[in-house]
C-alpha cells in the first residue's frame, strides 16, 4: 500500500483541463447560446400548490396576448408543486411570461400530504414483512447476547437538483430531419427518445451538447423540457426552446428524497458489529417511488432485518443525483457509529478499523488521521469555551464494472489530431481525459490533440451516470491512440527500410538505430487525407479495479450558544486506480466534499404545510454553501494498486461527507444532532433537549 | 418580468417632480424591485431611476457627526475609514450584507426601504395578509425565520440590516418631496408595525424619497453583531447593534427577530450608562429576549438574541467575541 503525499508525484500529469480558456473567457457554448432564425419559447404551466383542482383560466385572454402562439391545458388536477397541467408556445420569451400571467389561474386547494412522519406507516407494520420474521431468532439471541443495544432514528432533508445551468432544451424539427441542442449527461438518449417524439430514424436526428452546467444526475433521457420542445416543433415546423427557470428547477427536475432511518444495532463485549434491525422510508412523489438509501453498508454489520418503505407525498419527483441513496444512507451509519463506539467506550476511529470490511480503507483511515490530527479529537463535549472542535469521519467505496464505448482518432499529415466521442462534458472534464489519454499514449504534446465531444453522429459512447464515463471510455482512448501509434511505426519502419518491430517509437519519436524521426516528418508519412482509427474494446488498456474506496475526515467548530457550525478542514482520500489527469481528479473530490458540505448544513427543500407550495423555490433560501462556509479541503489521491485502470470517481466522494460532519458536530457538542440540515435551529434544540427544554 | 417604460432622473429635483407627479415605482441599485419585478409582484407601468443622481452619493463629516446621502453604496460605507473608525456599528453591518457584488449596487436609501423578505410575500401564489389577502400563512406554516417580537397580524422581519445600527445611533432620515420643505425623522420613528399599516413598512407618504441619512453625534462606543446560518451570501437569523452616544445610557436594536427595527428598552434598562462586563452584557440580553413571543418554528431565535446582544455590548466595550 503507498500513499504519497504530493498528489503531483502520484501522476503523470499536470495539465489544466482543455477547455479552461473557453470557459474562463465565455468562448465555451451552452444550449442557450444559441438562437436560430425563427425561434419560438415555450413552457409548462404547472401547479403551484401540492393538491389542488384548476377552477378557472383565462385561456381566451392568454391566447390573445401578444406573441402567443399557443396554449393548451392538458388536465386540471395538480398532485405536486410543479406538476405540469398544459403548456404554452410563444414567438418570445417576454411573450411566454406575459401569456402565462394572462392565464390566471384560480386553483381549489386540497390538503396534501408533505410531513413523512405524518404519512409514514408505523414500524410495527414491518415487523411481519418475512424477511425480519426469517431473522427472528437470530436478532433476539444477538439483542440478549449484545455488551450494548442502541436504537436510533436520523432523519435527512429533501436535496433538490439545483444545477446552475438550467435544463433546457432546443429542437429544430425540419421535415425530413432535425437538429436538437440539450443540457444533457446522455447525447444518445436524448437523441433516441427524440427520433420517437419526431417520428424519425436515427440517422435524421442530430443532437449536439457542447457544454454542461452541471446535472449530477437529473440531465438524462430527453427529459420533460425536450418533449415538450420536440413535440411543438414538430407541430409548428420552427426550431423551439424550453427553458426551465430556478423555481421550476427546484420543483419539477428532480431531487434526492428525504428519509427517516430507523437502526436498532447490537455490538459485542469486543466492540464488533453483531447485526439487528434496519427500516427506512423515503419521501417520494405522489406515486411511484424511488426513496432508497444505502442503509446498511460498507461497515461489517453482522446479521441485520433490512426493510424500506416508499412513503408518497405530494411533493416532486426522485431523480438520480449523485450517488442515490448513499449520502444519506451514510448519514445515519456513520452517525450510529460515533454513537455505538461512545456507547462502547471506544475511539470512533478504532471502532471503525474494526468493523471496517476493506482493508484498502483500513490504510486510508490510518494516513487520513495522520493527516487531519485525530489525536486532537477530545472526548465528545469536553471543549473549553463556546466555540468547540470536533472530529467525524465518514467513509465509502463504488463499483468499477467495465462498459461499452467507440472512440475514434484522426491523425492528420501535419500532425495533429483530433479524437471523437459522442458521449458528452457534463463539465467534469471529459474532454480532457480524452485528450490526456491520447496524448499520453501518443507521446505527443497535449495541444497537439483536441476532443471532438457531445455530438450524436460521433462515435457512440456512454451517459454520464454511475461514474461510468472515464473507466468505460478510458481504455478505448488508449486503444486507439496505440493502434494509431502502430500504424505510424510501420511507416517510419517502411520508409527506412526496416523491420517495424525494431523501429522505437516513444515520446512522439520514432528511432533505429542512429536514425530518428520526428512525429511531425512521421506523420507526413500518412498517405490518404488522414490516418482514422476506431476502437471499442477494452483490449489490454482495462486493468484490474479497485473499489474506489472514500474516506473522508472534517474538523468542525460550533458555536454552542449560536448553534452556528463552520467546517474547517476536510481530508478527503480517495481512490480512483489510475488516476488520469491530477486537477482535474483534485476538482472532482473537492467539488463533492463542497457540495455535500451544502447538503449537510444548509440545504433543505421547505414545503409549505397548509397548500404544499414550496416555500424556497430560489438560491436565496434554498441555501447553498458560499465562499464562506468552504473548508480547507485536502484531496488525497490514493493510489491502492500501481496496475490498476481508471476507475471511478464521480460519485464517491460525495458519499463521506455528510455523515463525517454530523459525527464532528456530535463530538463537539457533546450531543448529536440527529436531522440534516444541521442548522442553528437544529444544534440549539439538540443541545436543549439534553437539558431538558426545548427551543 | 412585464414590459415598462425607464426613466432615468439625471437631479433630485427632476426626480422628485416626476415621482410627485406621475407615481412611477423608484428604483435605487435594483436589487429588491428587481427580483420583485421578475416574481410578478411588482408590475410597475414605469421604473424610476435614480441611479444617476450622483449627488446623493456622499459620506460628510458635519459638526460631531456625519451625513450620509442614500444613494451611498454599502461597499462605499464598509469601505470608509471614517465609518469603519468611528461608527463601527453601521461600517460593519454594511460591509458584510449579501456579496460584495450586491454591496457595490446595493445604496443605503434601498437597504432602508427595501420590502421584506418573508417567503410567503415573496411568492405570488401566496394571497398573505400584506399581499391584500387573509391569512399570514407563517402562523400555521413554516415560520423559522419570522418573527419572535412584534408580530401580529403580520409577522414578517424587517430586511435591512442597516437600519439596527441607525436606531441605535440615533440617526434622523430625512425625507424630501417635491415643493415641500424636507422632513426630519428619527430612524426610530421611520418603521411602522404591521399592526399599523400591512402595505408598507415605513413612514414614507406618497412622493416622498429618503433623500439622506443623519448620524448627529458619533457615538462613544458601537458594536453589530449578525448571526448567520451561512457566512457567505444569507440574512441575519437575528442582529444586535449597541450604541453608547454621548456619554449617556446604551441603545440596544435588534434586527431580523421583528417587523422592524427592534429597539430593546428591556436591555437599554439594565444597561443603563454602565460600563459592560461580560455579566452586565449577558443580563442585558437576556432582558432583551423577555419580550420574545416565538411560533412553532423559530424558538431558537430567543437564544440568538441573547447571544447577538451580549456580543454586540461586549464588542463595543473593545472585548474580543466569537466570530
Amino acid at each position: 500500500m503507498t500513499w504519497r503525499p504530493d498528489n503531483r508525484l502520484a501522476l503523470e500529469n499536470d495539465g489544466s483541463r482543455v477547455d479552461v480558456r473557453d470557459k474562463v473567457t465565455g468562448a465555451a457554448r451552452y444550449t442557450t447560446d444559441y438562437y436560430p432564425e425563427g425561434l419560438l419559447w415555450a413552457s409548462y404551466i404547472r401547479c403551484p400548490y401540492g393538491k389542488a383542482f384548476l377552477r378557472s383560466s383565462k385561456l381566451e385572454a392568454a391566447r390573445a396576448a401578444p406573441g402567443v402562439v399557443e396554449v393548451e391545458l392538458e388536465k386540471q388536477e395538480g398532485t405536486y408543486p410543479g406538476d405540469r397541467l398544459g403548456h404554452i408556445c410563444a414567438e418570445s420569451r417576454q411573450a411566454l411570461e406575459q401569456g402565462l400571467a394572462a392565464l390566471a389561474l384560480e386553483f381549489e386547494r386540497d390538503r396534501p400530504a408533505t410531513d413523512i412522519e405524518r404519512e409514514k406507516k408505523p414500524l410495527e407494520t414491518f415487523d411481519e414483512d418475512p424477511s425480519v420474521q426469517e431473522k427472528q431468532a437470530d436478532l433476539e439471541r444477538i439483542f440478549s447476547e449484545a455488551a450494548h443495544t442502541l436504537e436510533r432514528t436520523y432523519q435527512t432533508q429533501v436535496q433538490t437538483h439545483s444545477c446552475l445551468e438550467p435544463h433546457n432544451s432546443l429542437v429544430d424539427y425540419r421535415g425530413d430531419h432535425a437538429t436538437a441542442r440539450q443540457s444533457t449527461q446522455a447525447t444518445f438518449s436524448v437523441r433516441n427518445e427524440l427520433t420517437e417524439v419526431l417520428g424519425l430514424p436515427p440517422d435524421k436526428v442530430e443532437m449536439h451538447c457542447e457544454h454542461v452546467g452541471g446535472g449530477f444526475g437529473s440531465k438524462f433521457g430527453l427529459s420533460p423540457e425536450g418533449q415538450l420542445a420536440g413535440k411543438l416543433s414538430k407541430k409548428h415546423g420552427r426550431p423551439v426552446r424550453v427553458l426551465m427557470n430556478r423555481e421550476e428547477e427546484h420543483l419539477d427536475n428532480g431531487l434526492r428524497p428525504g428519509s427517516l432511518q430507523y437502526m436498532k444495532l447490537a455490538i459485542g463485549p469486543d466492540g464488533k458489529l453483531l447485526g439487528g434491525r434496519i427500516h427506512t422510508w423515503g419521501s417520494v412523489g405522489p406515486v411511484g417511488g424511488g426513496g432508497g438509501t444505502s442503509n446498511p453498508s460498507r461497515y461489517n454489520f453482522g446479521i441485520v432485518a433490512k426493510t424500506h418503505q416508499d412513503v408518497n407525498l405530494n411533493s416532486g419527483f426522485p431523480r438520480a443525483m449523485r450517488a442515490p441513496g448513499h449520502p444519506q444512507g451514510m448519514f445515519a451509519v456513520e452517525m450510529m457509529m460515533d454513537e455505538l463506539a461512545e456507547a462502547a467506550g471506544m475511539d470512533p476511529l478504532e471502532f471503525r478499523r474494526l468493523n471496517e470490511t476493506s482493508d484498502v480503507r483500513r490504510a486510508m483511515l490510518d494516513v487520513g488521521a495522520e493527516q487531519i490530527g485525530w489525536h486532537r479529537r477530545k472526548p465528545s463535549g469536553t471543549w473549553e469555551g463556546p466555540l468547540k472542535r470536533g472530529f467525524g469521519i465518514g467513509v465509502a467505496d463504488w463499483g468499477n464494472s467495465p462498459g461499452e464505448a467507440t472512440i475514434t482518432i484522426h491523425v492528420y499529415p501535419n500532425g495533429n489530431v483530433e479524437v471523437l466521442s459522442g458521449s458528452q462534458d457534463i463539465g467534469t472534464g471529459f474532454r480532457t481525459l480524452l485528450v490526456d489519454c491520447v496524448a499520453h499514449q501518443l507521446g505527443i504534446d497535449r495541444a497537439r490533440v483536441e476532443a471532438k465531444v457531445g455530438v450524436s453522429t460521433y462515435p457512440p459512447g456512454p451517459g454520464s451516470g454511475g461514474s461510468v464515463t472515464s473507466r468505460f471510455v478510458a481504455p478505448k482512448a488508449l486503444g486507439a491512440a496505440e493502434q494509431a501509434r502502430q500504424d505510424l511505426r510501420q511507416r517510419v519502419a517502411r520508409e527506412w527500410g526496416v523491420p517495424a518491430d525494431e523501429v522505437a517509437a516513444e515520446n512522439g519519436v520514432f528511432k533505429h538505430a542512429d536514425r530518428t524521426m520526428s512525429w511531425n516528418e512521421a506523420c507526413k508519412l500518412i498517405g490518404q487525407d488522414r490516418l482514422t482509427v476506431t476502437e471499442k474494446e477494452n483490449g489490454i488498456f482495462w486493468k484490474e479495479q479497485t473499489g474506489s474506496e472514500a474516506v473522508q475526515f472534517v474538523e468542525v467548530e460550533v458555536d454552542v450558544e449560536t448553534g452556528i457550525v463552520r467546517v474547517k478542514k476536510v481530508v478527503a482520500l480517495q481512490n480512483v486506480g489510475q488516476a488520469v489527469n491530477r486537477k482535474t481528479v483534485e476538482n472532482q473530490i473537492t467539488g463533492g466534499v463542497i457540495q455535500w458540505i451544502s447538503f449537510a448544513l444548509f440545504e433543505d427543500r421547505i414545503l409549505n404545510r397548509q397548500t404544499g407550495a414550496m416555500v424556497n423555490p430560489n438560491l436565496e433560501f434554498y441555501k447553498i454553501a458560499g465562499s464562506r462556509d468552504i473548508p480547507e479541503i485536502v484531496p488525497i489521491i490514493w493510489q491502492s494498486r500501481p496496475d490498476a485502470g481508471v476507475n471511478s470517481l464521480g460519485e464517491p466522494p460525495v458519499v463521506p461527507t455528510p455523515g463525517a460532519v454530523g459525527c464532528a458536530v456530535a463530538n463537539a457538542i457533546g450531543v448529536p444532532v440527529r436531522r440534516m440540515p444541521i442548522t442553528p435551529w437544529r444544534v440549539l434544540s439538540a443541545l436543549a433537549e439534553r437539558d431538558g427544554g426545548a427551543v | 418580468m412585464q414590459p415598462f417604460n425607464y426613466l432615468i432622473a439625471d437631479t433630485l429635483d427632476a426626480a422628485l417632480a416626476e415621482y410627485a407627479e406621475n407615481r412611477p415605482v423608484l428604483k435605487a441599485g435594483g436589487i429588491d424591485l428587481v427580483d420583485r419585478m421578475k416574481e410578478r409582484l411588482a408590475t410597475p407601468a414605469v421604473v424610476l431611476s435614480l441611479g444617476e443622481v450622483e449627488v446623493l452619493r456622499y459620506i460628510e463629516p458635519e459638526g460631531e457627526g456625519v451625513r450620509l446621502g442614500c444613494l451611498t453604496t454599502l461597499a462605499d460605507i464598509g469601505r470608509s475609514e471614517l465609518l469603519n473608525s468611528r461608527y463601527a456599528a453601521l461600517a460593519e453591518s454594511a460591509g458584510h450584507a449579501a456579496t460584495p457584488q450586491v454591496r457595490e449596487r446595493a445604496t443605503l436609501g434601498g437597504n432602508l426601504c427595501q420590502r421584506p423578505r418573508c417567503w410567503y410575500f415573496r411568492a405570488i401564489h401566496f394571497h398573505c395578509l400584506k399581499k391584500g389577502g387573509a391569512t399570514c400563512f407563517a402562523v400555521e406554516g413554516e415560520n423559522q425565520y419570522h418573527a419572535v417580537l412584534g408580530g401580529g397580524p403580520c409577522h414578517i422581519v424587517h430586511p435591512s440590516n442597516c437600519a439596527p445600527p441607525l436606531v441605535a445611533m440615533e440617526a434622523l432620515f430625512v425625507v424630501r418631496r417635491a415643493g415641500a420643505e424636507e422632513r426630519v425623522i428619527p430612524a426610530r420613528e421611520f418603521f411602522v408595525l404591521p399592526s399599523s399599516a400591512l402595505d408598507r413598512e415605513n413612514v414614507l407618504a406618497p412622493g416622498e424619497i429618503l433623500t439622506e441619512v443623519r448620524i448627529p453625534r458619533a457615538p462613544d462606543q458601537s458594536a453589530t453583531i449578525e448571526l448567520r446560518e451561512k457566512q457567505s451570501f444569507d440574512w441575519p437569523l437575528a442582529m444586535a447593534s449597541v450604541a453608547r452616544v454621548d456619554g449617556r445610557r446604551w441603545n440596544v436594536c435588534l434586527g431580523a427577530v421583528a417587523p422592524v427595527p427592534w429597539v430593546s428598552e428591556e436591555a437599554a434598562e439594565v444597561l443603563g450608562s454602565a460600563d459592560i462586563t461580560p455579566e452586565l452584557a449577558a443580563r442585558a440580553g437576556e432582558a432583551a429576549a423577555q419580550a420574545a413571543q416565538p411560533m412553532s418554528d423559530n424558538g431558537y431565535k430567543t437564544q440568538l438574541i441573547k447571544v447577538a446582544v451580549k456580543r454586540a455590548l461586549l464588542k463595543a466595550a473593545g472585548q474580543e467575541v466569537p466570530a
